[in-house]
């Protein structure tokens, strides 16, 4: 009996994790961008060239609680040093740092009425007002 | 020149001003107050010259402890009055050619972005000679204590009152970036104890082309500094008390230096990907006379292992000149340290330089006898940004 607990906690554990751990980029539903490739959005995230694909200027959006994961997974770097990039960019007057948000919902407000917001969600909080443009494996 | 501080000046009061009033903006991220500061203790072991972070500074750090050379404090106000234009304005006090720490101006700039592909920026700005240049007093930004000093000590100039243009072009997922610059500056040098050059570059530009390739960003650059050199010290006192009939002290030195015009190249690349930081840069100077050449060269490696950063560094500094009157300089360092990200927006740094002076020039102070040998510079440091 034990065992077979055992076996239905690892599956449930390995049915979980992975869907805990993909993040979502997302974009207004309905603003003409299908796709992000990794390096578009590599591109927006670390200021290097803000447009999307149909055109229109990128605006990205960080999510405090979100965010260590977020940079971990698309450049595999930790907060300390994403602060560290921006302070170069910042004080050579270069480039500033994406807009940073509290929380999931107040994102997912400003992605839904704004066409060029580059946003990032837990993949599971996606609703229908927003798109998917990539997700994130950890 | 005088008529830009007056412009710069005015930017800070209105920029200020707005501060007080508008604070709360800066909830919608229009208006920002940030900074940047190193609190740096350097210890030498040197007993005959002193250690400099640049040649700007007047005294460096003698035998024992020393706080001046690397200490600093910066912040910037950023004001987004529009989605396609803003202001920047950002002050630095540290030791530097006045020979204390009384506040610059460095930046004060408007800046146009009217589409991802093209930014305008016009009014005090970075000098952005090479990969770094123009953020090599933010601490926190690089792993070492400060920028390798055969590299970085060298530059004559901080920043430019002009005006720039970036253009970016996406290539599949690649990306070129073309920036241009012109403008003028003006800046104080010490060549060697008893000589001090004050630079008024009437003409400075250049421009930069890098190519960014995933975790790469290769540079190539080129800038030409157009100056009318005043040299003051007893060096050109005691050439003027010669009294020969024809011969000029500070003639005599421009003959001898020619740093009236300089020219600059550099090639850089970055690889910067996940814990793994690579940086190679090379530069050469040209100066206007006796075929006149400053070269330089910077190889550094860092590896982040969770919050602790250890990294390797080996930098060169050479001049060579056909003029048999001007001593050359041949320099190495061998660069060891760690950083430490020990909280959030602070880095604690300890780090040693093995230098090995074959022949000592302007990147040291003081006693003009010394013939060069190993020195050792232990250096500890204390990083943040708010």
């Amino acid at each position: 009996m034990i065992r077979v607990r055992a076996c239905l906690l690892i599956a449930l554990l390995t049915l979980a994790l992975p869907a805990m751990a993909d993040i979502a980029i997302v974009v207004k539903a309905g603003s003409g961008v299908g796709q992000l490739t990794r390096s578009d959005a590599v591109n927006i995230f670390m200021g290097r060239y803000r447009k999307l694909p149909n055109g229109n200027p990128a605006l990205p959006l960080d999510v405090a609680a979100l965010k260590a994961r977020f940079y971990r997974a698309l450049v595999n770097k930790n907060l300390a040093e994403i602060n560290a990039y921006w302070a170069r960019l910042v004080f050579s007057g270069e480039a500033s740092p994406p807009q940073q948000v509290a929380t999931a919902a107040e994102m997912r407000q400003l992605v839904a009425h704004n066409p060029s917001a580059v946003g990032y969600l837990d993949s599971r909080e996606v609703g229908d007002d927003l798109h998917v443009v990539l997700i994130l494996n950890e | 020149m005088r008529r830009w501080r007056q412009i710069g000046l005015g930017l800070v009061l209105m920029s200020m001003s707005l501060a007080a009033q508008a604070f709360h903006a800066s909830d919608d991220g229009r208006l920002t107050l940030s900074g940047f500061g190193t609190l740096g203790l350097v210890h030498s072991d040197n007993s005959e010259a002193e250690f400099l972070r640049d040649i700007g500074q007047p005294k460096g750090a003698g035998e024992g402890w020393s706080a001046r050379v690397d200490s600093l404090l910066g912040a910037q106000l950023g004001w987004r009055f529009d989605p396609r234009w803003d202001l920047v304005v950002q002050g630095i006090s540290r030791y530097h050619d006045s020979g204390n720490y009384r506040p610059e101006l460095s930046w004060a700039f408007v800046r146009y972005r009217p589409d991802p592909v093209l930014q305008l920026r016009a009014g005090r700005l970075g000098w952005d000679v090479f990969q770094l240049a123009d953020s090599r007093y933010v601490g926190y930004a690089y792993p070492w204590a400060r920028p390798p000093v055969d590299q970085f000590g060298m530059l004559q100039l901080t920043h430019i009152d002009g005006a720039d243009v970036t253009f970016k072009q996406p290539l599949g997922s690649d990306l070129v970036l073309l920036k241009l610059y012109a403008g003028s500056s003006d800046s104080r040098i010490h060549v060697v104890d008893d000589l001090i050059a004050d630079f008024d570059a009437d003409a400075v530009y250049g421009g930069h082309l890098d190519y960014e390739h995933g975790p790469w960003r290769l540079r190539t650059s080129y800038t030409e500094v157009r100056s009318d050199v005043d040299y003051a010290g007893s060096i050109v006192n005691e050439i003027d008390s010669l009294q020969v009939p024809g011969l000029d002290g500070e003639r005599e030195i421009e003959r001898a230096l020619g740093f009236s015009r300089l020219r600059l190249f550099s090639l850089g690349a970055l690889y910067d990907s996940g814990p793994l930081q690579v940086q190679a840069m090379w530069n050469r100077s040209r100066t206007a006379r006796h075929h006149g050449r400053i070269d330089s060269a910077l190889l550094s490696v860092g590896y982040r292992v969770g919050q602790v950063t250890p990294y390797v560094a080996h930098s060169r500094a050479m001049t060579s000149s056909t003029n048999p009157d001007v001593t050359d300089i041949d320099q190495r360092t061998w660069t060891f340290g760690t950083r430490f990200d020990v909280a959030r927006d602070i880095a604690l740094k300890v780090q040693l330089d093995r230098i090995d002076t074959r022949r000592p020039g302007f990147l040291w102070r003081g006693d003009s006898d010394w013939e060069g040998g190993w020195s050792s510079i232990f250096s500890l440091g204390l990083d943040f940004i708010f």
